[in-house]
């Protein structure tokens, strides 16, 4: 007789605190895709149930959470996780039980869990394209500003060994703020960017702070289009919260953009809208968050069961036609094969892409010395 | 707010140029062992059992010590020149830990191998490595000056008994035997302490 109990599935997605925004929509993706899977008879006939828990943007409430998502609810698979903090926190509980973790956030590298699949950008699939780009387009002098963490160290690393590699390239400022950093906290460091005159900023402040970093250059007068701020994580959540205007003109990173005009993304987008509405916008954290649901239900239709040995054979080297293009999990690193593009935030809160990769770019998340002038890595720009 | 160096270490940077031989057996941790290796960039080889002498060319040696495998006796090859040397242990009683120290080694990883800690364990041991092969360096070099001195000192006591001179015209005796034949004033001590010891012992 076949079986028709249902898959119960961990979600950890923060519905409040700092990082609530851009997690709220990382749990949407995830929830659109559960309810496509669904729709179309489960797993050979097993329906999906997400159970959910709010982790407030803390690193111990997420290993506490996982901890009862493995122990209590039973959980073999849980999605979740954006900071690299919060990823560390329950990386021991799935080590420790050995359960499956679906990473939907681009992060600094340097991790291969066996218990994680890894579906967001390593740094070779956007830092090295957004250095190439900011360089190239507007300039080498660089100041960094972050958020008090390692994703922003790691990042910044790389991105002065980048610039630095430009003949004149230099670092003119380096500052950090808190997670929880407000608009004042951003007025002495754009008052010393006014000072100090770069080419352009790159900001690895994450979360519902980046907002008061944006609006706190608005308010200094300073233009974009001559001193532009490139980042890796203001995405189109993030400049719904600071508004469109304060945002046009600034350059992001990232595989997926909304606007990406394929009739996969549009369908994706529009069945979206239609069952969750409009408060929750769709970006790179949640189109990663939506895929790698459906690569976990085709691995589990072939393996038959939610136990990582018998999926994680059958996930690695998978392929699914995800609304950026047909990604690919390296089976070498856990990781995934991605799209990097590059886009410049426009008028209406959407980024419009001025450069694309035709093919998608291997991760190579242990790479220390990264290269401008690579030509495997370098971009197209679309017609 | 805390600085950043914005300078990656030459330790990290070359990582993917390294050559790294392991001698592990072909079983599920070798492989993960190779796979990690392969992931940070390394050009890794696995061989077993451990080869006698030291593989010329590698930079780092990875050995899985064994209680049923002897361990290489490698002391010969341990020149300026020689490898990093990282063990692999799945014990760690006395038997298996005597073993490890037998082998010198610079690192140590823990069996069964798990993708995270063999970065930091590789550039670690490579750190020791270098440190060790400057500061053997730096001895030697030492131990020259140090015996060249000595030389000096005696020849001067030869030269002043001998000769009946004082202390500073041995000195400039020795030196313009050096100078006329192109050696150092070491080296021309010390072939005054020879004769004398031949001459008069």
């Amino acid at each position: 007789m076949a079986d028709h109990s249902p898959i119960h599935v961990g979600l950890l997605f923060s519905k409040t605190g700092d990082i609530s925004t851009i997690e709220t929509s990382q749990l949407m993706g995830t929830l659109l895709a559960i309810d496509e899977v669904n729709a179309a008879g489960g797993i050979d006939g097993r329906e999906i149930i997400p159970i959910h828990y709010d982790p407030q943007s803390s690193p111990g409430l997420y290993r506490v959470l996982a901890e009862r998502l493995v122990l209590e609810d039973r959980i073999n698979v849980i999605f979740g996780c954006y900071m690299s903090s919060t990823r560390k926190a329950v990386i021991p509980i799935i080590e420790k039980w050995n359960r499956l973790l679906f990473y939907p956030t681009l992060y600094e590298g340097f991790e291969c869990s066996s218990n994680i699949v890894y579906t967001g950008a390593a740094p070779n699939q956007n830092s090295v394209q957004l250095a190439e780009f900011m360089t190239a387009s507007y300039g080498v002098r660089v100041y960094l500003i972050g958020s008090d963490y390692i994703y922003p160290y790691e990042s910044n690393r790389i991105m002065t060994d980048l610039v630095l590699q430009r003949r004149g390239g230099e670092k003119v400022g380096e500052r950090y703020v808190p997670l929880n950093a407000v608009h004042d906290d951003f007025k002495s460091i754009i008052a010393d960017v006014k000072d100090k005159q770069p080419d352009f900023i790159f900001s690895t402040v994450v979360g519902n702070s980046t907002k008061c970093l944006y609006q706190a250059y608005a308010d200094a007068g300073l233009d974009p289009r001559t001193m532009p701020i490139a980042s890796l994580t203001t995405l189109e959540a993030e400049i719904a919260q600071m508004g469109a205007d304060v945002g046009a003109g600034h350059v992001s990173a990232a595989p997926y953009f909304q606007s990406i005009a394929t009739p996969r993304n549009l369908e994706s987008l529009e069945k979206f809208k239609r069952r969750f509405g409009s408060d929750v916008i769709p970006n790179a954290g949640w189109e990663a968050a939506y895929f790698q649901v459906h690569l976990f239900a085709n691995a589990m239709r072939l393996s038959g069961s939610d136990a990582i040995d018998a999926l994680m054979p059958n996930l690695l080297g998978s392929e699914f036609d995800a609304p950026q293009g047909r990604v690919r999990i390296d089976p070498s690193n856990h990781h995934t094969c991605l799209y990097p593009r590059i886009g410049i935030a426009n008028g209406s809160g959407q980024f419009t892409v001025v450069r694309q990769a035709i093919r998608a770019v291997h991760p190579d998340p242990y790479l220390i010395t990264h290269s401008l002038g690579d030509w495997t890595i370098s971009l197209d720009t679309p017609k | 707010m805390v600085g950043q160096k914005n300078t990656t270490s030459e330790l990290l940077r070359s990582l993917r140029t390294l050559s790294v031989a392991a001698f592990h057996p072909a079983d599920e941790d070798g492989e993960e062992l190779l796979l990690q290796l392969r992931r940070i960039g390394c050009h890794a080889q696995a061989f077993w059992p451990p080869a006698p002498r030291l593989p010329e060319g590698a930079d780092v040696v990875f050995i899985a010590v064994r209680p049923d495998t002897a361990v290489p006796n490698w002391s010969e090859d341990r020149d300026a020149r020689a490898p990093t040397i990282i063990a692999i242990v799945n014990y760690e009683n006395p038997t298996i830990v005597d073993m490890v120290l037998k082998l010198e080694v610079h690192g140590i990883v823990a069996s069964p191998i798990r993708p995270f800690g063999l970065l930091s364990a590789l550039v670690v041991a490579r750190q020791i490595r270098n440190s060790r092969a400057a500061m053997t360096k730096q001895v030697q070099r030492l131990e020259s000056k140090l015996a060249g001195v000595r030389h000096v000192a005696e020849a001067k006591a030869i030269l002043m008994r001998a000769r009946n001179v004082s202390e500073p015209d041995a000195y400039q005796i020795i030196r313009d035997q050096a100078m006329a034949k192109r050696t150092t004033v070491e080296h021309m001590a010390y072939a005054i302490v020879s004769a004398n010891d031949i001459l008069f012992r």
